[in-house]
């Protein structure tokens, strides 16, 4: 017969069999060590990731160090601000904890500025003076143009024109940016230039064979516009010696192969590895709120053909993982 | 006095009161225990996709995943739901890639897609996708049939290789048939060939080449075989292989038969070198630089995979999954498991 103390005893020992039981089959009284893992979402102003390879490359970097689950997102249509708006508001309310974001156009930017979610916002700028995020990647694209049109100055005579390729992405904001830039040190330095949107093959030749003296430059003002010319210019479709220079921006493999093949002659580019790096360690920054606040701004460099084997420039235009 | 349960009690009422005590504590762990589940039964409003490619730098592959993400874009329009697709390159590594699926697993992704690096080597993935209950969708290289079978939630989204050989040889023969002369260059009644073959292991390739080969010799074309090599699927090693034979053959080849585009469109790059033209040179996958290539006549032809289908048979296999639905009946699958995506032939126009 077992007395009233042994009956406590066995009841607690019960007891003790139940929470041992929790311990083992639930998270309820014993949490396992977790490892924050920040989800950080970065939306772009593009349908296609064709112009971020290297910021891929860096962020996808910056995601390992950072222990960040990093989902990049493009948009469904080109350049689409109410899309991206609508992006980043999903984002923040499926619990995204930062962003990044590369805008379309003010409107984007003023979603930015008075953001209404709690997750930090990185904004990959491109060196307006209205641009305000928590934190702040700049490309200064409007030096970048000048950048290029001093030296576009310096390879072709004062007295040749400049045809400035213009398409689709004249309206986005670095494209904007980077024309106004180039166009006003051209018109500094005197030079005749337009803007044009040249049709298809015969569109160039009519532009270009057009030309009194017969030689042209030709500046691109976004990747795609690079592409595109030195796509139909690869094709001998113009008299040779009629295009005195094809200049532009960007790196993608396409462009760098066609600077390697000469096609292209001069291109300004930033280190892009760098950029997709940093803002994802930027948005690290602003969560664990140990950032400076101080806008990053990104170099811009001109290379040519010549200088694409440079360690200095090989390892930025084609870097490791 | 009795005993009950464990405890001794006095009287029936103690029994009671006992079980009572016991009851309520099974059902406060039950309750507790059942807890952890508690929402899982909610509708899904987003899924996750964890792709990954044998190597991201191999044109075909390349082009299933931009029509992959094109695909999820569509997909997340039409149903409102969040597509976020994971695409990692696992450069050929098949340990790389066994880290990719680890990740895919602990990130939370409710199916792999997954291109393996080493189609004899899938057991892995498959183990870890087992444990963790996800499914996976392999594509493109087609693990072992053991493998396949050790789960139902394991499916294969490719071509199948030998109506893909069988549609290249038929494009020779067609060609010959309509005019010898386009194909026996120097109309010696025999029509020399090189052979570029993809990898010495890879099913694909080796049923490629056999029926192919089979296909012209059955259609009536008197071939013969100068000499062949594997250059591993690459356009550039393709180039240096054909550069070697057309300084070691001279004016002997007339045929190139490849297994893919890249290699075909690596020994057209050689024979441009050369300065050589009128040798047919047929591959097959209709990449896009290979079907720019069949417009601008520089291949004879290419067995182009319907991609859009192709991927989208991924993509909707994938979703289905995720979301737990029935499978897609626009992709019927083979035994269950596997989907044999439509090809077509495309061949340069002949009118000349």
């Amino acid at each position: 017969m077992i007395g009233k103390r042994g009956k406590i005893l066995a009841a607690l020992y019960m007891i003790f069999l139940v929470i041992l039981f929790l311990m083992c089959s639930t998270d309820l009284i014993i949490r396992e060590p977790e490892n924050e893992i920040y989800q950080v979402a970065v939306i772009i102003e593009a349908a296609g990731d064709d112009n971020y390879g290297n910021f891929r490359k860096g962020m996808d970097q910056a995601a390992v160090e950072c222990n960040a689950d990093v989902r990049f997102i493009t948009l469904y249509e080109e350049l689409h601000a109410g899309q991206q708006i609508d992006l980043i508001h999903r984002e923040q309310q499926d619990g995204a904890d930062a962003l990044i974001v590369a805008p379309v156009d003010e409107k984007v930017m003023a979603a930015v500025s008075g953001k209404q979610g709690n997750a930090p916002i990185v904004l990959l700028g491109t060196g307006g003076a209205d641009e305000k995020a928590d934190g702040m990647i700049v490309v200064d694209y409007r030096q970048m143009g000048e950048r290029l049109a001093e030296e576009m100055k310096k390879r072709i005579p004062a007295d040749c024109p400049v045809f400035i390729l213009a398409d689709e992405h004249e309206k986005d904001m670095a494209t904007r940016s980077f024309l106004e830039g180039a166009e006003s040190v051209l018109e500094e330095g005197g030079f005749r230039f337009w803007r044009v949107r040249p049709d298809g093959e015969e569109g160039y030749r009519e532009i270009l064979e057009a030309q009194p003296g017969g030689k042209a430059a030709i500046l691109a003002g976004s990747p795609e516009a690079l592409t595109g010319a030195a796509d139909i210019l690869e094709k001998d479709i113009v008299q040779p010696g009629c295009v005195q220079g094809l200049f532009g921006r960007g790196n993608t493999p396409a462009i760098l192969d066609d600077l390697d093949g000469g096609v292209v002659t001069g291109i300004c580019v930033t280190d892009e590895f760098s950029r997709g790096y940093f803002s994802v360690r930027r948005a690290i920054e602003e969560l664990e709120r140990s950032g400076t606040g101080e806008p990053l701004v990104m170099d811009a460099y001109y290379i040519e053909k010549k200088d694409l084997r440079e360690p200095k420039y090989e390892k930025m235009l084609f870097p490791m993982e | 006095m009795r005993k009950c349960c464990f405890l001794w009690n006095r009287g029936n009422n103690g029994c009671i009161i006992c079980g009572k005590i016991l009851a309520v504590l099974l059902g406060v762990c039950m309750v507790l225990t059942g807890c952890q589940g508690a929402g899982e039964e909610e509708k899904k409003n987003s899924i996750r996709i964890g792709i990954s490619l044998y190597r991201g730098d191999d044109i075909f592959i390349n082009n299933i995943r931009n029509e992959l993400e094109e695909k999820a874009k569509e997909y997340e329009r039409e149903k409102g739901i969040k597509v976020t697709l994971d695409i990692q390159d696992a450069k050929g590594s098949q340990n790389t890639q066994n880290n990719q699926v680890d990740r895919f697993i602990s990130l939370g992704c409710d199916v792999l897609c997954v291109n393996p690096v080493d189609r004899m080597d899938a057991s892995v993935i498959i183990d870890k996708a087992m444990n963790a209950e996800v499914p996976v969708v392999f594509f493109n290289r087609q693990p072992v049939e053991e493998d396949m079978n050790r789960w139902d939630q394991l499916y294969y989204v490719g071509l199948d290789a030998k109506e893909t050989a069988v549609n290249q040889g038929k494009m020779v023969v067609d060609l010959y048939r309509e005019k010898p002369s386009a194909v026996d260059l120097n109309d010696d009644g025999v029509v020399s060939y090189v052979l570029l073959e993809g990898e010495s292991s890879h099913q694909d390739s080796l049923i490629r080449t056999e029926w192919s080969i089979r296909t012209l010799k059955d259609g009536g074309v008197p071939i013969e075989k100068i000499t062949g090599g594997i250059a591993n699927w690459e356009r550039s090693q393709a180039s240096a292989l054909m550069e070697q034979w057309l300084g070691a053959y001279p004016d002997k080849i007339e045929l190139v038969v490849s297994n893919n585009d890249d290699m075909a469109l690596g020994a057209v790059d050689a024979l441009e070198r050369a300065g050589i033209t009128g040798v047919n040179v047929v591959g097959i996958d209709g990449t896009t630089p290979g079907i720019e290539a069949v417009e601008s006549d520089r291949l004879l032809g290419t067995v182009s995979a319907n991609k859009e289908t192709y991927a989208n048979a991924i993509l909707e296999l994938a979703a289905s999954r995720a979301m737990g639905e029935e499978l897609p009946r626009e992709y019927p699958l083979v035994d269950g498991t596997y989907y044999w995506a439509p090809q077509e032939i495309l061949i340069r126009d002949l009118g000349e």
